[in-house]
């Protein structure tokens, strides 16, 4: 699956994208792993105590995982996973 | 009285007289401030049936009771007036440190009537204030003319002034102080120009009181705390400035793109924040008292597009860019510079220009009216000159200076042009975000997106998320942003301090400063009260239900590709249970019970 890193979530990670090729049947598995990755300075800006931070929009081909299954939604080996730490506008 | 001074300016720029008058306590209890205090007065003393531009129209500058304290990023101040784009009641809102030297002066508002028989600006030092001559500024950009009355009056005076567009009275021109922060929308700029008015320029030496310092230091410790602590308005919005945005709503598939053909556009991170950041970003900037610090100064180097300032802000990198298909950076960011400079509001100048690319797309303009310009989708050199063009009333900027509505009426097509109001409707495709659509509809001075922000809870989960895509629950929570954002714009506070605090805290500020007990529920209902003023104006001006309503396009053309495909706002369904919501009956004007039950009747 493809994920992208937008935000601090992209600095850190030091890239945009990445084919993601670790297994991971949930976000949740998908998010520690990343974050495994990428180090706690990632984690904070996405996970709360090892559950989903509020604020994190996670997008699974542009639908937000708060209104789906929060860390629970299934993936797809062909699924678009988005990463934004919390950030707003106006 | 204490956060209010208690006196207001009224200046006469046909007699040339000045006089100052007291606040009434009442009065100001119940409106608050700002945008509260500016419609009331512009209620009590214009016929909203007067030609915007004429000088019958009055033009008020107000700070609210926070502006010039240290309440957190409180220093706002507005510009209440009927709006030339609209007809409607324009209320446009600026930070910086104008407002709080308004204040420091002895003013909590200034009144503008007549029109002055030839250019001036005035000058206020504390209590002496002075209509000078501006013939010598006229035809000045912003940058020349603040630095032109500064270099004459005093080296510290905070000016906000209009530039050539204001003069010429282009329909959007705004009014702009500190450089570079505006009182953007509606045209404000234009009724200033139309008064021969060219800067009010002002130093202070004064203070706000406080009712009780220490209370007032608690609260807005604690406050301080809560919005630092707060990942958004502590981090994210210093770090990205507001256009982060554009790849969070592209991504969602509600980035209108191509004058809202659809909702994504393929290649918008090259003009998101995360670009932004990495290529013309100098350093984040904040206004008066600001522990937030979204503005950005931005340099750009590249010859075609060179210039250096601020911006641009989520708004501006889309109307510049995806809705005239456009990805250059730094076109966008010249463009902004440009508007900046000759004081334009960006939102309605780039939806102007994309209208009009798609005028020229299907052949009802061409080069013969454009002056030799390929208006195509995505020819960013063609969008910076037309917006150079329209700043500088020359050949077809003179066109593109009515705004949208009345360009396309022009050609033929006013369906083209995405407004509400006359007003160009800003960045967050309401196919795709239900509520924000509602918003669209049923703000007072036209779409308007920071008068209802409900992009918080339905795309940012602040304070928890809410599906974008559901019309349940949407009028109720739509009326609750409109009355909380009018109440908030009236105590003199920054929008974004709602990342992090809401009304309960705003309410404990205004009491602490005031002195005047404010619940949470009366905080709410001073919102609740100025909306429902604004509304009365409006049908007295002749607007009715039938301006309640998003473009065709908006509710039949299905958004074509990306993660919102064959979406389309459902406003028809929503807007009957607003109204009833409102209290108003089945045509959108408020009962009489409603009235009376906010002291209005």
């Amino acid at each position: 699956m493809v994920v992208s890193y937008f935000g601090m979530l992209r600095d850190i990670a030091g890239r945009k994208e990445e084919d993601w090729e670790q297994p991971a049947a949930t976000v949740g598995e998908l998010l520690h792993r990343v974050v495994a990755e990428y180090g706690p300075q990632f984690g904070r800006w996405v996970l709360d105590n090892g559950d989903l931070l509020n604020l994190a929009i996670v997008l699974v081909n542009g639908r937000d995982v708060r209104g789906l299954q929060r860390l629970a939604t299934p993936l797809k080996p062909t699924d678009n996973v988005t990463l934004f730490p919390p950030v707003a506008g106006g | 009285m204490n956060g209010w001074i208690g006196t207001f300016l009224r200046i006469d720029l046909t007699t040339g007289k000045i006089s100052t008058q007291p606040l009434d306590a009442d009065l100001a209890r119940d409106y608050i401030g700002a945008r509260g205090l500016g419609t009331k007065f512009l209620f009590d003393e214009v016929d909203p049936t007067v030609d915007a531009l004429s000088p019958a129209n009055k033009l008020i500058f107000a700070p609210g009771p926070f502006t010039g304290t240290y309440a957190p990023s409180g220093g706002r101040y507005n510009v209440v007036t009927k709006g030339p784009l609209t007809g409607a009641i324009a209320a446009a809102n600026s930070g910086g440190t104008w407002g709080p030297a308004l204040k420091y002066a002895g003013f909590d508002a200034v009144i503008f009537e007549g029109k002055a028989p030839k250019p001036v600006y005035v000058w206020i030092k504390d209590q002496q204030v002075e209509i000078r001559d501006a013939s010598h500024l006229w035809g000045k950009t912003v940058p020349e003319t603040s630095d032109g009355i500064r270099a004459e009056t005093d080296e510290d005076a905070h000016v906000a002034c209009i530039g050539p567009a204001g003069e010429n009275q282009v329909l959007f021109a705004c009014i702009m102080n500190d450089l570079h922060r505006a009182a953007g929308r509606s045209g404000v700029g234009a009724v200033m120009g139309s008064k021969n008015l060219k800067a009010v320029a002002v130093i202070g030496t004064g203070a706000v009181t406080c009712a009780n310092k220490d209370r007032f230091e608690q609260v807005v410790m604690k406050v301080r705390a809560i919005i630092q602590q707060h990942p958004i308005g502590g981090t994210g919005l210093r770090l990205y400035g507001t256009d982060v945005l554009t790849n969070v709503l592209n991504e969602i598939g509600a980035h209108p793109t191509k004058n809202f053909h659809d909702g994504y556009y393929p290649t918008a991170d090259k003009i998101g924040g995360e670009s932004l950041t990495a290529k013309v970003l100098q350093r984040p900037k904040g206004c008066f008292a600001c522990i937030i610090s979204c503005g950005r100064v931005s340099k750009v180097t590249n010859p075609k597009f060179k210039g250096q300032g601020e911006g641009p802000e989520y708004e501006t990198a889309w109307g510049f860019g995806s809705s005239c298909l456009i990805d250059d950076l730094d076109a966008v960011t010249k463009a902004n510079y440009i508007c900046n400079e000759y004081g334009m509001d960006t939102i309605t100048m780039g939806s102007t220009v994309a209208c009009a690319m798609e005028l020229y797309d299907i052949g009802a303009i061409t080069k013969e009216d454009t002056g030799g310009i390929a208006l195509e989708w995505g020819n960013a050199e063609a969008m910076v000159e037309m917006t150079r063009l329209t700043a500088i009333g020359v050949g077809f900027g003179k066109k593109l200076a009515l705004g949208s509505y009345r360009l396309g009426e022009l050609y033929g097509h006013p369906e083209f042009s995405m407004t509400v109001k006359k007003q160009e409707i800003p960045a967050y495709d309401p196919r795709a975000i239900q509520g924000i659509g509602l918003n669209y509809a049923t703000v007072n001075c036209g779409a308007a997106h920071v008068r209802g922000y409900t992009i918080q809870p339905e795309v940012l989960g602040v304070p928890a998320k809410v599906d974008k895509d559901t019309i349940e629950g949407k009028p109720e929570l739509v009326i609750k942003y409109q009355n909380l954002t009018a109440a908030l714009d009236a105590a003199g506070a920054c929008l974004f301090t709602t990342f992090g605090i809401g009304a309960e805290e705003l309410a404990e500020l205004l009491s602490a400063v005031t002195g005047v007990e404010y619940s949470t529920d009366d905080f709410m209902k001073c919102g609740d009260r100025i909306w429902n003023l604004e509304r009365l104006w409006n049908l007295r001006a002749g607007l009715s239900a039938k301006d309640d309503m998003l473009p065709e396009r908006l509710l039949k053309l299905p958004i074509k590709t990306g993660p919102s495909k064959g979406s389309v706002n459902r406003l028809p369904e929503m807007l009957p249970i607003y109204y009833e919501r409102r209290g108003w009956d089945a045509s959108g004007v408020p009962t009489d019970a409603r009235l009376r039950e906010l002291g209005l009747a």
